[in-house]
């Protein structure tokens, strides 16, 4: 740590958790204090404040765009292209199927990846779909990818990847739909690009997600561990809203809906088990 | 397909996911593959370069697939006479029909699998098999 930014005290320790759990959910213990002291020894760098009680005065006069900055630095973004690839081998043997034969004529297919970091998931949501289900023309198919990260979503409507993050994807997928820029880097292709949108949204803010409609599939893996358990609640009965009714959500491999909500159904196909807010009626 | 007879196809389609994956196909059967999103863009491409088949989707914004076949069928005999498949989720005999009489030459319904398109561009664009 440098010797300008004092080590944060207990209060201050404190009062910083409670604001970003106010703002985002997330829940910082006392474990995680080297971690929370790092990043936001990192913001006051960058702000020139050597006080905290100064830069937390800038937090609540809300000036600038400070507090998303500071949200930014506490984010975790570290994904690669299909990760989880049994959730997409489910998501086109069984999700799609299921959801097509209840859906009407004419309605577009949304799948929501939520928190999308800088595009990993979303692309590979497109990928995956033109790859592997045929019906990948007789549908508009809207892809979504939403982060509370501003920072993250410019990269990933930039849609440029090192190596690290294209690691599980077969060398042909690369070539296809990625062009390279140096040997470093690649950009996806346009019409790719083209076609999955980004924004920005906080789990736990019903106005932020209600905005965003109701979704066929949601994909929203290894957030909710950072949450506490009325967070967690609180972002799971938002993300029941944006479901479709019958429609469907993956969350990642360790996490279980069941011991957050009792909103859904869980669903067990040969691939993944994922969980499926009830049809209409379905329910009392 | 050699390079010198390789056959030239305009992709009429709004929506990027389709796109590529026809192109997808035909590139990999060969075709030079061009792309336009709407019925007014693909009339402004067909005026700089014909191409040996068209492949149009309907529900389009700005031009849609029946308008552009209508407003092709009225221009110079070189463009005029360029064959038309149509790709489109609407299935009834309904709309098929209307396709016929807007001057498409053939219809496939949606979803269609990349071996049956490939199959249909050879067969409307003259392919030597």
């Amino acid at each position: 740590m440098p010797a300008d930014v004092p080590p944060v005290t207990g209060e201050e320790f404190r009062v910083l958790c409670e604001f970003l759990y106010r703002r985002t959910g997330m829940v910082f213990t006392e474990a995680k204090r080297y971690y929370v002291q790092r990043r936001v020894t990192e913001r006051l760098q960058a702000t020139g404040f050597t006080s905290y009680a100064h830069y937390f005065a800038r937090l609540r006069a809300d000036s600038g765009d400070e507090i998303e900055q500071l949200i930014n630095a506490f984010t975790v973004n570290e994904t690669y292209f299909y990760r989880e690839e049994h959730q997409l081998r489910c998501l086109t043997s069984d999700l799609l199927r299921e959801r097509i034969r209840t859906k009407p004529r004419g309605r577009p297919i949304r799948i929501w990846s939520v928190p999308c970091s800088t595009g990993e998931e979303p692309y590979s949501i497109a990928i995956w779909l033109l790859e592997n289900w045929p019906e990948v023309d007789a549908y508009d198919i809207d892809i979504v990818g939403s982060d509370i990260d501003t920072q993250v979503l410019d990269a990933a409507r930039a849609g440029v990847f090192g190596k690290r993050a294209l690691m599980h994807l077969p060398p042909r997928l690369v070539n296809q739909y990625l062009e390279p820029l140096d040997g470093e880097q690649w950009r996806i292709v346009e019409d790719l690009r083209q076609s999955v949108s980004f924004s920005t949204v906080n789990l736990v803010e019903m106005a932020e997600t209600r905005a965003h409609g109701r979704f066929d599939v949601i994909f929203c893996r290894n957030v909710l561990i950072y949450f506490d358990d009325a967070s967690r609640r609180l972002a799971a009965e938002n993300l029941y809203e944006n479901l479709e009714p019958g429609g469907f959500i993956c969350l990642g491999h360790a996490e279980s809906m069941s011991r957050i909500s009792p909103l859904f159904d869980v669903c067990r196909y040969a691939d993944a088990i994922v969980y499926q807010r009830p049809m209409e009626g379905a329910r009392g | 397909m050699a390079e010198d007879q390789k056959k030239r196809v305009l992709l009429v389609e709004d929506a990027g996911l389709v796109r590529m994956y026809y192109r997808e196909a035909l590139q990999g059967a060969g075709f030079d593959v061009d792309e336009a999103l709407n019925g007014i863009e693909a009339l402004e491409k067909l005026l700089t370069a014909p191409v040996d088949l068209l492949i149009v989707d309907v529900n389009m914004p700005q031009m849609d697939g029946l308008t552009f076949i209508r407003t092709l069928r009225r221009q110079t005999p070189a463009i005029a006479s360029i064959p038309v498949l149509i790709t489109s989720t609407e299935s009834s005999p309904q709309d098929i029909h209307a396709a016929r009489i807007a001057g498409a030459n053939f219809y496939l319904t949606k979803p269609v699998g990349q071996e049956q398109l490939v199959l249909h561009a050879r067969i409307l664009s003259g392919c030597v098999a």
